[in-house]
């Protein structure tokens, strides 16, 4: 009975080594990537000059180039899924994707949840009229006194609600928020809304897309950086996207993406 | 360009239809015996089946969709394709009940106990008896349930699943014409249910118990 008892010890600790001992858990999100050949990227591909997909049916833009090149200066299989713009920070979060290059700006609000590597580009502001606006805007501030359009989840969203609403410059009622730009810009065109805060180059890629429009103002107003994002304290994975920013706006890589998707 | 787009929009029919085809039959199975347990099962089992109703109903689906996906999807890793079927299906499955429940009852009790009093057994009788019968009236509400589950395979596209209306959103984004974009796909969506409806009409036409 005794030996039957010490068998089965033995054979349980054998088993709990054998199980300890298996396929190596990777120890942080770089290696894990390392380890799979394969890093997965998100984006929301309705942003264009930034990401969209073309008449082929093919996704494009400065950011889907940007994501490739990292693939390839990482030594790994780029996968880029498309989700859209506000359901990206939650699948970064819970390990959907690994990382998110969506045209990201740096906010406070975000960097709670995740994080942030340095900056690969710097956006302003666009302020976007129809071509016969006649009221006049010489500062951020002045949109207050026009109802104004901003993407839900933007950082022009969170600018309008903090500068504008909560500081009582304006009513909420006259902040609108679109899930995306095209239906935004449209509402401009139709005289629904008056002025539409977004990135100042989607917003020439509107005006000039849409027609009718033009953008009245530009100026680093909410925008600002623009980041990979990256899931909380992947700081492995931060350094090396960190170093290869780093090298592909030394290298003019970077500077040849703007020339091509932005045209400046 | 026009042809183009419009062909680029039509290819998500493929994913719509798959995602439709997860959904509906687990819908489906799961209705149908949730509400046989329902009707048939024990006190406290049949009230189980009540609250997983009420709180499948009282959920909307986009919000369910999110919590599989992102909450429940955590650990075990469902691409968002499968998340957005599943997710489609329970939710689904809630209404089918619902539909099956009231579909069994309608049935007269009187047919219980004739096929009992000679000599059936109470699973028989179910089987040859009562769902026959049951599975017919459930036609009419049913094919509404497949016009629900139709339309709202939309709501994957929160996912990311590159169906109809993401597509649309694509190519709304790229041409900036919304209006045509998103008429395609209603065009689209409309066939599929119009379709649907019309081969259920057919199916219920054709099952009619004669006199009934």
């Amino acid at each position: 009975m005794n030996k039957k008892l010490k068998f089965i010890i033995v054979v349980l600790f054998a088993v709990l080594l054998v199980a300890a001992c298996g396929p190596k858990e990777p120890a942080n999100q770089l290696e894990s990537i390392k380890q799979a050949g394969k890093i997965v990227a998100g984006t929301s591909a309705d942003y264009p000059p930034f990401e969209y997909v073309d008449e082929s049916g093919e996704m494009v833009g400065f950011d889907v180039d940007l994501m490739n090149e990292i693939g390839k200066r990482m030594g790994v299989e780029m996968e880029i899924v498309d989700m859209p713009f506000d359901s990206l920070i939650a699948a970064v979060q819970e390990g959907k994707i690994d990382i998110s290059v969506a045209a990201f700006n740096y906010t406070e609000e975000r960097d709670k949840t995740v994080d942030f590597t340095d900056a690969y580009y710097y956006a302003e502001d666009g302020f976007l009229v129809t071509e016969d606006f006649a009221g006049e805007i010489n500062k951020p501030e002045d949109a207050a006194n026009y109802s104004v359009g901003v993407q839900t989840g933007s950082t022009a969203d969170g600018w309008a609600t903090e500068n504008l609403v909560d500081a009582g410059l304006m009513s909420d009622g006259n902040l609108f928020r679109y899930e995306r730009m095209d239906q935004a810009a449209l509402d401009v065109k139709n005289g629904r809304i008056d002025v539409l805060i977004t990135d100042y180059i989607p917003a020439l890629s509107l005006a000039e897309g849409v027609g009718g429009l033009k953008v009245v103002y530009h100026a680093e107003v909410s925008t600002g950086p623009v980041n990979i994002i990256v899931p909380e304290g992947a700081t492995e994975l931060t350094a090396a996207l960190n170093d290869i920013i780093a090298a592909m706006l030394e290298d003019g890589f970077i500077e040849e993406l703007s020339v091509n998707h932005i045209g400046q | 360009m026009l042809l183009e787009s419009i062909k680029f929009i039509l290819m998500g029919t493929y994913v719509t239809i798959a995602v439709i085809a997860v959904a509906l039959p687990l819908g489906f199975i799961f209705g149908l015996l949730l509400a046989l347990i329902h009707v048939y099962g024990s006190p406290l089992i049949s009230r189980l089946t009540s609250i997983y109703s009420t709180v499948m109903r009282g959920v909307p689906p986009i919000v369910l969709l999110f919590l599989l996906f992102f909450v429940i999807a955590g650990s075990i890793n469902l691409s968002p394709f499968l998340a957005g079927s599943l997710a489609l299906g329970i939710i689904s499955s809630a209404y089918q009940l619902e539909i099956f429940r009231g579909a069994i009852q309608s049935v007269s009790s009187g047919q219980m106990i004739a096929a009992r009093s000679i000599g059936m057994s109470r699973l028989k009788a179910v089987l040859y008896i009562i769902l026959p019968q049951a599975l017919r009236f459930a036609i009419p509400p049913w094919s509404n349930e497949v016009s629900t589950v139709i339309k709202d395979s939309s709501l994957v596209y929160a996912l990311g699943v590159a169906e109809i209306l993401r597509r649309s959103q694509f190519v709304a984004a790229r041409t900036y014409k919304p209006m045509l974009a998103f008429s395609v796909a209603a065009l689209i969506y409309f066939l599929m249910t119009f379709i649907a409806n019309r081969f259920l009409d057919e199916v219920e036409r054709r099952t009619r118990i004669p006199a009934h």
